[in-house]
This record gives C-alpha cells, structure tokens and sequence, in this order.
C-alpha cells in the first residue's frame, strides 16, 4: 500500500530484521552516511548500515547482545559516540544501563565505558535521547529508588558523558507518588488491561530550549520537565489523556517555530485491543497550558485491527537536533505497526493531511501476516527509513511531497 | 513549502477515432501505479477492451457521456478509489487517468475535480490532454463545437497518428488558432514524454500566450496593481454568473494587494479556490472563451476596480 511514497530498497539485515526504536544517522568521518540500528530483542544488539546509497543499503557491522534475557531496543549517535540502552527482562539481571562506544570507525565499534543501572528493582534502560555529544538523557531505573509498583521502574535520568569514559548521573524526576518514600500518594491506575506502568519513555532535549525535557511517561501522560538545574528537574506541566483513553504516552515532539507539542500513543495490544491510539497535537504556545487540538487522521480501525499484530500510533521523525537529520515543522512522520509509515501535512493544525504512507507487504516468515512498522528517521535528503519489528528489516523509501 | 499530496487527475481526450486508448496505454505503460477511468459510449464498449491496464486498475464508468450525467459517477469513482485505497483494499496509485468518451467536453471532468470538497481532499486536476488525429482532416471534424471545446480546454494538444500523415503543419496551425496556450507533441502510437504532461498539468499558467480565432478567444487579463483577494473573488463570480458557459478555460497567477499569490483556475462554471502559490511570479489571468472578447472582460474589471477604488 502506498501513497506518495516509493520503495527505494529493503534490506532484511542478513536475516535479524526484528528492529526496536533506536535509529540514528551518522556522517561518517570519510563521507558516508551510517544508519545505526538497535535491534528490538536478542540475540542481536545494533546494526550499522551504509545508507550512502539508499537503492544499495549494505550492513558494515553487527553485534551480538551478551545474553538473550536482555534487548538494547535504543540508541543515539552523536560525532563519533554512540550510546546504546540496555534493558534486562527480570529485575536485579545485568547488564543493564547504557554503554558508549566509539564509532569513528564503522566497521569496528568500541566499547568506551558502561553506566550501571542494574538493581533489585531496576530492567535497566528502555530509551535514551543523545543528541550533544555530553548528556544522556533516558529513560531507566534508578537503584536508589524503590517503586511502589513494579510497573514504574523506569524515570527520566540524566547523564554527564562529556567525561566518555566516565558517565555520572547528575538528576532524575519520576512522577511523584510512584516511589516508596513519597509523599504524595500514588496514581490511579488504569484498568488492568491497560495498566502498563507510570514511568518514562521518550526523553527529547532540544537546543531551543535545553532548560526543558519533553517527557512520554506512558500512563502518566506527558510533561514538561525545567532541566535548568539538571540536577533537581522540576515539573512544569503535564497533560494526559487517560482515562478515558487507554495509556502508554510515548513520544512528545516539540515545533518550537510553532509552539505546537505532538505526542504519540503506542499501541501495545495486538488486533487494536487498545485503541484508539493515537497522534495528538497540542497547542503548546503557553507550556504551562497544554491544549489538544486535534488529532492526525488514520484509516479505518476495521481495516486494519485484524491483518495481523498491532494497529496503532508508536514512533515520530523527532526532528533529531543532528547533522544529517531532516527536520520539518510542517510534515509529521508517525509509524502505525501493521498501519506502516505516513506523513501528515500540519501546516494547518487544525485540519491536519495525509499526504503519504507507504505499508510494505507482509515480511518473508512473518509469523503474524503482516508488517509491524516500528520506528521512522528521514535524512536531510527526504529519505524515509522505517523498521519492521518482527522480522521484515530496514525499509529506504522515496517521499513525493 | 507546503506540500500537496493530492493525486493527479488527468483528463485525456478527443474525437472518436483519434488515439486516446492508445495514449493512455502508452502512458500506463511508462508511468506505472496508474487508475485508469474509461468513459464508455455505445452499446459496444471497445475502447475499455483495448485497454491493457490491469483489471484492479482499470474501471468503466457506464453508457454516457461524462459531460452530462455522468459527473456523478466519477465523483462516486474516485471517493471510492480513495477510500479503497485508504482501506488497504487495493495497493495505491500514483494517479488517475479519465478517458472520457470521443463525444465529452473535458470541462465538466475538471468542473467536478474544483466543485466537490469531498474530491478535492485526496486528488487534484492534472493535464487536459486532448488528442488530435493529424493524419487525415476529415478525422478530426473540427469544424465540430465539441471538438473545438475539446482543443480550446487542453493544456496539451497530442498530435496523434503522425506517421500516417505527410504534412501535419496545417493541423497545427488550426489548433494553434483555437488554443494557441497548450503545449503541442507530436506522437507516433501514443509514444509522449509522460514528464511533459505532468509538468503542463500542475503548471498554473499556460506555457504560451496568443489570439483567437473562430469564435474563440484567448488573451491575458492584466492588473495595473494587485487586486484585493475579495474583489478578484467577487469578480470571478460576476462573470461566472453572467457568462460562464463561456469561459472554456481561465488560469493564472496573480499577485494580491496584501503580498501573497494565488494560482487561479476555471472551467466554465466553476472555479478553484484561490490557492496559495509561493515562488512564482504573477501572470497576469490567460482566458479562453468564446464568444466573448477580451474588452468585455476588461471592461467589467475596470469597472469593478474603479468603483471599489472610489468607494
């Protein structure tokens, strides 16, 4: 299915095509544009790609995650330095937390330091926002801290890298009520069905504003978060929209220009057993008054709830403050599992457009029957790159806009 | 830039017999991820059977000629093309292309595409392309108003069936007498560049200006000065409401008194909102009429104009 939007190559990553939320462009020292891949569960760890040429994409390396109770799922890359998140499936395994590494040269990526998020009571790092070159921004489980519902392990952290080799976490915020040892009481769950968690998701730092964090908190809404002071974050605002809607906020993509906010919700269930879930715009003119003002058109639940897996908002293009990444104000790119990729003409937020997708047909050996389209990044030259999450690899595909 | 996203609408045709099914097949042939729209007439539709597009992309719209009671239909084809598409139910298309029976004026295909609100979300008018048989003249029955129409409504004119004519010069001069703004390509067995449709269907002015002739008209409406978008608007509607079954084709840029520019486009009885258009320069309204001369046109602006200027 397609709309304005061409398949330029599909690449099924040399048969570990399973993809989580991490993509990042590098522009490497001898000219070619790396796209580095965290892969969503092991037993692979990340890929990189040389997308110089995005008709021939070819894998330059790919490595292996220690163990398989654990998935790296994010990454960032800024200059030669990457960060890549490590979650763990039970509380108190390691390694989890976050390791850097060098990759000025592509090829042969290596390991500069790790920073140790790991404790009775921690899975580690689930995203990480890196985009300077100095801080971490992520969320992940502090070990100092006890959450009153497992759920809730993971809050905004932040982490001074600008010292590579030796990380040290300098703040962090979780919503209050959620840990032992708060004051205020704890939130209203959702029903359990939907009760995924109050903890942090996507934690955007943009340079307009680096006294603020853009915070997805999942079933907490989102928030805005003055990081003027990194180490004592303070609370904004916050804005939700569950209940009634069913949870799990995830990205918040600031238009400074415009002062509209975008936030995705992620669809967790499969065949749209949470729906709706779906692209918000705010009017984020006064942050301390966030106001949705519409929400991005999708096609029809009953087209799409049963061709297989999830059918629902996830990941946004976040306008990656990096060289090499693409960045619009007016065009949102959002990805919508089994819904594909597409792209929303905003100009008037009121009214927002569809004005091209592009869903690939179900991948080879796909257990489910169809695409689960995860993650997006479009380069400054309009190249849309999207993910599959199961198994269908890396997509390089044409916008006609 | 804003972008657009709409899907392209071509309208391909010309008199019986002159080669459109074999254009369309042609451009289907080079363009790809085409909808091909056939507008049959008759008892025995031939020309849909001719058509090599696959089945999925190949729709026949009923006995009718789709300038009189068929507009409905199209509308209902192509909302429902849309949401197909929409739905998952058939893969996509880049474009769609209207074959409207050798009988039709192509005014009402565009009429339809500027008129309908529902339409304008997911397509948008592309190229008018009239075809012309340049090999014989008794085949293009010129000397008929429907063919006139067809010619005066296009932004390109394909002189088809070259091969079979000697000297195609004089063909050219009758065309360019009738509509001396549409691109002119000469074509072998519908073999056109497919780029220079698309480019002279999405351009918002004519690629030429000149005269008239046989009853037809064409020139350039000026602005001493940009007009205020309300009183082009009010304009636009006046002459509509007077003389619209002659306006045959009206198209520009025009320059606003608050800065900005609109592309304007009219066929007829209808006309398109005033769209923003950034980077282009103003050029003035081209119109192609008949039975209506350029004075008339300027007279009423004039006096339009100046009353507004006094008020």
């Amino acid at each position: 299915m397609f709309l304005n939007m061409k398949l330029l190559s599909h690449h099924g990553l040399n048969g570990f095509g399973g993809m989580g939320e991490g993509m990042s462009m590098q522009l490497a020292r001898d000219g070619r544009r790396i796209l580095w891949l965290a892969h969503e569960s092991a037993p692979k760890n990340f890929t990189a790609v040389d997308v110089s040429d995005p008709r021939a994409p070819k894998v330059v390396v790919q490595t292996d995650l220690p163990h398989a109770q654990m998935r790296s799922n994010s990454l960032e890359v800024a200059g030669d330095l990457m960060a890549v998140a490590y979650q763990v499936t039970k509380f108190g395994l390691k390694p989890a937390g976050f390791e850097l590494f060098d990759v000025s040269k592509p090829e042969a990526p290596r390991s500069i330091s790790f920073f140790d998020a790991s404790g009775p009571h921690s899975r580690g790092c689930h995203q990480l926002w890196f985009v300077d070159g100095k801080t971490v921004h992520m969320a992940c489980a502090d070990p100092e801290q006890k959450p009153r519902n497992p759920k809730d392990d993971q809050v905004y952290r932040i982490v001074d890298v600008s010292t590579p080799t030796k990380p040290r976490a300098v703040g962090r915020w979780h919503l209050p009520g959620t840990m032992e040892g708060d004051d205020a009481p704890p939130p209203e769950r959702l029903p359990g069905k939907f009760d995924a968690g109050f903890r942090a998701h996507n934690t955007n730092v943009y340079p307009q504003r680096p006294d603020r964090c853009y915070l997805g908190y999942i079933d907490g809404g989102i928030m805005v978060i003055d990081i003027s002071d990194q180490s004592r974050p303070k609370l904004v605002s916050r804005w939700t929209n569950s209940p009634p809607y069913n949870g799990f906020n995830h990205t918040v993509l600031p238009l400074f220009e415009r002062g509209l906010i975008v936030v995705s919700d992620e669809s967790v269930k499969d065949n749209a057993g949470d729906w709706p879930k779906l692209v918000w715009i705010l009017d984020g003119r006064d942050e301390r008054h966030l106001v949705s003002i519409g929400t991005l058109p999708m096609p029809p639940v009953d087209a799409f709830k049963a061709r297989g897996g999830r059918y629902g908002a996830h990941n946004l293009h976040e306008n990656p403050p990096v060289p090499g990444a693409w960045k619009s104000e007016n065009v949102v790119l959002g990805t919508f599992f089994n819904g594909g990729v597409r792209a929303y003409d905003i100009s008037d937020p009121y009214s927002p457009r569809e004005i091209a997708y592009f869903v690939p047909e179900a991948p080879e050996g796909s257990k489910i029957g169809a695409v689960q389209i995860n993650d997006v990044f479009v380069d400054d030259r309009g190249i849309v790159f999207t993910v599959d999450r199961h198994n269908g690899g890396l997509y390089a595909l044409e916008m006609k806009v | 830039m804003i972008p657009d996203g709409r899907t392209p609408v071509f309208v391909v045709t010309g008199f019986l017999g002159s080669g459109k099914t074999t254009l369309v097949n042609e451009l289907v042939k080079k363009l790809g991820e085409t909808l091909v729209i056939v507008n049959e007439f008759g008892e025995v539709p031939v020309d849909h059977h001719l058509l090599q597009v696959a089945e999925e992309r190949a729709v026949a719209l009923p006995n009718g000629c789709l300038c009189c009671h068929l507009r409905g239909d199209l509308e209902e084809t192509l909302i429902g093309a849309a949401m197909r598409r929409r739905r998952g139910e058939i893969a996509g298309f880049d474009r769609v292309i209207v074959e409207t029976s050798g009988l039709a004026d192509p005014g009402p295909v565009a009429q339809t595409l500027y008129a309908d609100r529902a339409l304008e979300r997911d397509f948008k008018l592309g190229p008018i392309v009239t075809v012309v048989d340049a090999s014989e003249a008794g085949n293009r029955n010129l000397g008929l108003s429907i063919a006139k129409s067809q010619i005066a409504a296009a932004d390109v004119v394909v002189l088809s069936k070259t091969d079979l004519s000697h000297d195609a010069s004089g063909i050219e001069d009758e065309i360019r007498e009738l509509n001396a703004h549409a691109r002119r390509v000469r074509a072998r067995f519908g073999d056109v560049d497919p780029a220079l449709l698309e480019k002279s269907g999405t351009d918002p002015v004519f690629s030429s200006v000149a005269h008239h002739d046989h009853g037809f008209h064409s020139f350039v409406l000026e602005f001493d000065r940009p007009p205020r978008k309300d009183l082009l608007e009010r304009f636009l509607a006046l002459l509509v409401e007077l003389r619209g079954a002659d306006l045959l084709r009206v198209k520009g840029i025009v320059a606003l008194a608050d800065g900005e520019h609109v592309a304007v486009q009219g066929v007829r009885h209808v006309f398109d909102r005033l769209r923003p258009i950034a980077n282009r320069p103003a050029s003035g309204l081209v119109f192609i009429t008949q039975n209506m001369a350029k004075h008339d046109v300027v007279a009423l602006w004039q006096a339009m104009s100046s009353l507004e200027g006094s008020a």
